[in-house]
């Protein structure tokens, strides 16, 4: 049994316009120790999708229905239909969170201490002095030089890559069994970005945990993780391990991510190319394939196959995809 | 620390300049005016040229513009006297001036409303944060739920009634139509005697007062709770798994704290200045009275005084702003 | 807008009336002593409440009859008898000679200031002269200057320069000529540079009043002047309130005209009541012993009268639609509109009907007027033969006939003729800029646009009006303005508004071909010994006034006053045009 297994999840926001179908059943599971990235463009329902289980989502005018299992202590659980208070009980201690801007996902107004205090306290009774230092172990373990001191800095103090390694130490205060990062490098620069990653590497070792990288950059997923999820439209699209993903895509959406990421082996000068089109509308989405407008061998098929959704496949060992080029199940050269 | 302190006194030097500017630039209005102050001083009607030019000396105005303005800001410091021989006036420092039309000295005309005008704002001040404050949080925690249509109707209302409207039906249907009525209609009552008294006469101020700011505040404060939670950090805080209590209670008002305090700060100094309409049907003979009769008689160095305290009021609420905001916001310490 | 001043008399009262006071009257029972009676105002203070600086006839009737003592003073009654003069602080009506251009009045026994000091002649003298330093006593009457036998300088003011001048050169001699007091110091003496016939009715002003030297402190003498009433300041705070208490130096034998009428316990005055707020507290009777101190707000008039303007049974007794002392009108700048037919045309154009009902009415208005002397002037009116009495004259305005006088004019006066029709240029008419006079603008426009006259307003703010119209230079065409009689006699009208010396002369007709012999009996009138006579001659200068056209009329106007349902004693005191403050009295 898995330690995170997500079944048919569906999340859908009521908005003025019309229901957005922000993920539209998906699947997977997430295994003791490993790190499952999650990637597809902005809109595709990536970040959606760990959010909704999360409950972070704002509860007003969304439905979530599927069931997500997770294995605590205490047993298994389903996430879904939790209270907001059982939920919480969860989140920062079996599964924590960092994201995207580490500048604004800081409270300004409080010292890092203060912030990583609370994370420990919230989920532990201890005497103050205890979470204190646990907090400035956590510090020296992802970098941040004189912790005792920095403990009384502001986030505002710190660069972005420490503000990030600071967010790290929040997520680990209480010893996830899952870390969910999401876009963790996206407002950093190249360089930091590099050394983000391999903290989370080494930290994801150390520590046993499970982690989701959410990303929309396959470039960052090749050393981190173990294993991929493409999703678009809210599905899930194509699941591989990474190396077998890098060296066999087959959704024509996943060549495109592929073909978007500059590479050493490929000559200076050369454009990168960029999927044409733009993602589809969440409201309109009807029965067909949601590549379908973007497809570039859509052609390579018999008229009113894409009006119909193709279902998710395995074609290979340990390989799904979800695409109508496939429905033979034999890889068209 | 250093850095606050360092913080400060520059703050404060600024502010010493700004009030420098203020009064200049008040001062120097109130003389471009067409105006001629030695005329307003000799009576309603006066027109005989004699006395007017006998008054233009006797009050400095026949000095040139800076000469003038030197004068009035040594007043400031030393006090000033007005005419000479048995009809001497003298004004103790600080002086704002001699109003011929109140008989009085300008500053012991602020001196005796400003503490009417203190104590409507005070009182307004903790009403409306109150109210605003925890009406804005109800409004903003059940969100399209019926409370907060409650207080959107709430709002409707308080901010779109005039506060001498509201202040009328409070005295037409609390006091002069209900013969128990404990409140008076209208009129001030000095603390040190009748402290009661003084309570009752308040009572129905701060509530027309304080209904018009609360609306404000209350829509104000809803807003910046629904804007704050989805700033990133309330989705950490939650991600942290603190419960809905502490992100309101510490994480949201915290930061919804500053802006909350610099407009209460800036309404607080604006009411220094005078609430005209609410003194106006109370009948409190606060700033805002002694200002706007000033305006309606042209007493000149009344309404110079008067404006150039509101001035100084509302600049040294920013300063004080600022120095507050530096302990709320620490990036402003840098 | 008003400038002006006080009293109206009513046909006999005459100066020879010294009918005393006090126990006299009925309804003054002092079982209507005690209590306190609450004034409410919109005003923030009083306007001045140094004696030498009051002026309106409201005020000097409420210090006259609280805390300021006079020579002589108005008899407190209602109607008519209220205007006989009597004695006050001398013990008759003053005794003249040397043809009226000297007056003696002698001071009764026991007499005294608040802190319990007599007062003397030269307190007396010392108030009188006050009067001069008009740099810092100001806003006062004049009077004393202008009858006073002390020389003029060369700009026409004073040689004597009031008790403040450090000038060496200060006339004070003349003024101790002008004013003498006897060895006793209980006689004073007035010499006059001129006859005035009733220069007792001039010393009812609280300009004639005593001030202990003292205690004058100048312009702050505003704030705290000593009482010789029945009654003493015990606070006075501007915005705020004024108290007054009994004054237990104050000894009602020396003092018939008050005595036995002092009614309540203490006065208080609050100053800065909303106006709403205020009607509201009177009409609901919220404060039974409250009185309103000023005109009842006019959207508040329904409630309390009838559309005829007759009280309400529910207000019967406590509210009041009278005749002010004011006539209303627009004074023509005749150096300027130099035509009578262009002068009559406006008259004839003038739509009093409209502009009567959008100042509330006949009934609470008034009448359209057909002078400068109203009807309760008594001996000093008589009919013009204008407004409702002038058969061409319609209330909604006689177009054909003010077109026809246009014509005339076209050839009588073509100049002004062709500016008056000119619509780049036209006719300027000053008025106080406030909401009502611009909404009466747009009434007048319409109406000389019938007659084909362009007519253009100069909106000038309230509290600098009179300032700008009476400087002859920057007067325009027509002048809006109201005046009352300083007391019951038209000396106080006829050459203050229409001789080049008078006090309030907007209409500028001494260059007018018709003015030499005006003036001539004018002046002649003003040393008029006979009353009856003097009374005719002012009539008959009235309608002259009205046959040059020198003010176009309005209305003779009317006031409302209101207060609650246990004062008693109230009745409209005509000769300063006032309730009768010093006779209310709190019901048991």
């Amino acid at each position: 049994m898995s330690l995170l297994s997500v079944r048919d999840l569906r999340v859908e926001f009521k908005t003025p316009d019309g229901v957005v179908k922000a993920v539209a059943g998906v699947t997977f599971d997430l295994q003791a120790g490993e790190t499952l990235a999650i990637v597809g463009e902005s809109g595709s329902g990536k970040s959606v999708t760990n959010l909704a289980y999360m409950g972070l989502l704002p509860t007003s005018r969304t439905t979530i229905t599927g069931s997500v299992i997770l294995k605590t202590d205490q047993g298994e659980v389903d996430l879904i239909g939790m209270s907001n208070d059982e939920l919480r009980k969860i989140r920062g201690k079996d599964v924590a969170m960092i994201f995207q801007d580490p500048m604004s996902a800081l409270h300004p107004y409080y010292s890092i201490g203060d912030q990583l205090i609370e994370a420990h306290q919230v989920h532990n009774e201890v005497d103050k002095k205890v979470s204190r230092d646990r907090a400035i172990e956590l510090l020296t373990l992802v970098g941040v030089a004189n912790p005792d001191e920095r403990m009384a800095a502001y986030p505002h103090q710190f660069s972005g890559g420490m503000r990030q390694r600071v967010m790290i130490a929040m997520a680990l205060m209480n010893n996830p069994k899952v870390l969910i990062a999401d876009e963790p490098t996206t407002a950093l620069d190249v360089t930091v970005q590099a050394q983000i990653l391999k903290l989370l590497r080494d930290i994801q070792t150390q520590f046993q945990m499970a982690v989701i990288l959410i990303t929309h950059d396959l470039g960052v997923v090749a050393g981190a993780a173990d294993r991929v999820n493409v999703m678009y439209g809210g599905r899930l699209v194509e699941s591989a391990t990474v190396n077998d993903l890098y060296e066999n895509p087959m959704m024509p959406y996943t060549v495109g991510l592929l073909d978007s990421i500059p590479r050493m082996d490929q000559g200076h000068g050369k454009r990168l190319r960029a999927i044409p089109g733009q993602p589809p509308s969440l409201i309109k989405l009807g029965d067909g394939c949601a590549f379908a407008a973007r497809c570039s061998r859509k052609s390579e098929l018999p008229s009113g196959t894409c009006d119909s959704s193709p279902e998710l496949k395995a074609v290979a060992p340990n390989h799904l995809v979800r695409c109508h080029l496939y429905d033979s199940k034999e890889k068209v050269k | 620390m250093n850095g606050l302190v360092a913080y400060i006194s520059r703050r404060i030097g600024i502010t010493l300049l700004i009030l420098l500017a203020v009064s200049f630039t008040v001062y120097l209005i109130f003389a471009l005016l067409p105006y001629d102050p030695a005329s307003l001083t000799c009576g309603k009607n006066c027109n005989d040229p004699g006395i007017i030019e006998a008054n233009r000396k006797r009050l400095g105005y026949d000095k040139p513009f800076f000469e003038q303005y030197w004068v009035f800001l040594v007043g400031l410091f030393a006090g000033r006297t007005f005419g000479e021989g048995a009809a001497t006036i003298y004004c103790a420092a600080p002086s704002f001036g001699y109003s011929f039309q109140q008989h009085a000295c300008v500053t012991d005309l602020i001196f005796d409303a400003i503490p009417v005008t203190i104590a409507l704002a005070v009182g307004s001040l903790i009403l409306w944060l109150v109210v605003g404050v925890g009406l804005g949080i109800i409004a903003a925690k059940y969100r399209g739920k019926i409370w907060d249509t409650l207080s959107t109707a709430f709002v409707l209302i308080g901010t779109s009634l005039p506060t001498f409207l509201t202040g009328l039906i409070l005295i037409v249907f609390l006091v002069i139509k209900v013969d128990w009525s404990p409140f008076p209609a209208g009129g001030y009552t000095a603390p040190d005697e009748d402290i009661g008294g003084w309570f009752l006469s308040m009572v129905l101020p701060w509530v027309t007062l304080a209904f018009a700011y609360s609306a404000i505040y209350t829509r104000f404060v809803r807003s910046q709770i629904l804007e704050i939670s989805t700033e990133d950090f309330i989705r950490t805080a939650r991600a942290k798994g603190l419960s809905d209590g502490v992100i309101l209670g510490k994480h949201t008002l915290r930061a919804a704290m500053a802006p909350i305090v610099t407009m209460a700060g800036l309404d607080f100094a604006g009411l220094l200045g005078g609430a005209i309409l609410t003194e106006a049907v109370f009948n409190l003979p606060g700033m805002g009275r002694l200002s706007l009769n000033a305006v309606v008689d042209i007493d000149l160095p009344v309404i110079v005084g008067t404006t150039i305290l509101a001035a100084a009021i509302v600049v040294i609420m920013n300063m004080i702003l600022d120095i507050v905001y530096a302990f709320i916001d620490p990036r402003v310490r840098v | 807008m008003l400038k002006g001043k006080k009293s109206l008399k009513v046909a006999l009262a005459t100066v020879t009336a010294t009918v005393l006071a006090g126990g006299l009257l009925t309804g003054c029972a002092p079982a209507n002593a005690g209590g306190t009676i609450t004034y409410l105002t919109n005003a923030e203070s009083w306007t001045h409440a140094d004696p030498q600086r009051n002026y309106t006839g409201m005020h000097i009737a409420w210090f006259g009859s609280y805390l300021q003592r006079t020579l002589t003073a108005y008899d407190r009654a209602e109607g008519a008898a209220g205007s006989a003069v009597v004695p006050d602080l001398a013990t008759d009506t003053g005794r003249s000679s040397n043809g009226n251009k000297t007056w003696e009045f002698t001071l009764r026994d026991g007499v005294t200031f608040e802190d319990g000091s007599p007062i003397t002649c030269e307190d007396i003298k010392y108030g009188v002269s006050r009067t001069f330093a008009t740099d810092i006593i100001t806003d006062g009457p004049t009077y004393a200057i202008g009858m006073l036998d002390i020389p003029s300088a060369e700009d026409g003011s004073s040689t004597y320069k009031g008790p403040y001048s450090t000038d060496a050169a200060n006339d004070t001699a003349s003024f101790d000529k002008a004013i003498t007091c006897s060895e006793d110091s209980k006689t004073i003496t007035f010499n006059l540079k001129r006859a005035v016939g009733d220069f007792n009715y001039t010393v009812t002003y609280l300009s004639f009043s005593p001030v202990p030297k003292a205690k004058d402190d100048g312009d702050q003498y505003d704030m705290h002047p000593v009482s010789t009433g029945p009654y003493k300041i015990k606070s006075y705070k501007v915005n705020d309130s004024m108290v007054l208490v009994r004054n237990d130096k104050w000894n009602g034998s020396s003092d018939p005209l008050r005595a036995n009428r002092a009614f309540p316990d203490k006065v208080v005055v609050k100053f800065g009541q909303a106006e709403e707020v205020r009607d509201q507290i009177i009409l609901a009777d919220k404060d039974k012993t409250a009185v309103s101190l000023d005109a009842i707000l006019p959207t508040n008039l329904s409630a309390v009268f009838d559309d005829e303007g007759n009280v309400l049974e529910k207000y019967k007794g406590r509210a009041l639609n009278v005749y002010d002392p004011y006539v209303r009108y627009a004074a023509v700048n005749v150096k300027k509109l130099n035509c009578l037919p262009v002068r009559q045309a406006i008259y004839y154009a003038k739509n009093f009907d409209s502009l009567i009902t959008l100042a509330g009415g006949q009934a609470f208005n008034g009448d359209a007027a057909d002078g400068v002397i109203k009807p309760l002037m008594g001996l000093d009116y008589a009919k013009t033969g204008y407004a409702t009495d002038d058969k061409d004259w319609k209330p909604e305005g006689n177009i054909e006939k003010a077109k026809a006088l246009m014509e005339q004019a076209k050839t009588e006066c073509p100049a002004l003729y062709a500016r008056a029709t000119d619509p780049k240029q036209g006719i300027f008419y000053d008025i106080p800029d406030t909401e009502t006079n611009k909404k009466a603008s747009a009434i007048w426009i319409e109406s000389m646009e019938a007659i084909g006259v362009t007519m253009k307003f100069n909106y000038i703010e309230p509290g600098k009006y009179y300032s700008v119209v009476l400087d002859a230079t920057k007067q325009g065409d027509l002048s809006s303005g109201g005046w009352a009689p300083d007391w019951a006699n038209a000396s106080t009208v006829i050459p203050e508004l229409f001789t080049a010396e008078g006090g309030f002369p907007m209409s500028q007709n001494w260059e007018d071909p018709a003015y030499a012999e005006f003036k001539k009996r004018s002046d002649a009138n003003l040393t008029e010994p006979d009353r009856k006579k003097q009374g005719a001659e002012w009539a008959a200068l009235n309608k002259y006034a009205m046959d040059q056209m020198w003010v176009i009329p309005g209305v003779f106007s009317k006031t409302q006053e209101m207060w609650g349902s246990k004062i008693g004693g109230a009745y409209f005191w005509e000769p300063q045009g006032a309730l009768s403050f010093g006779d209310l009295n709190i019901i048991k």
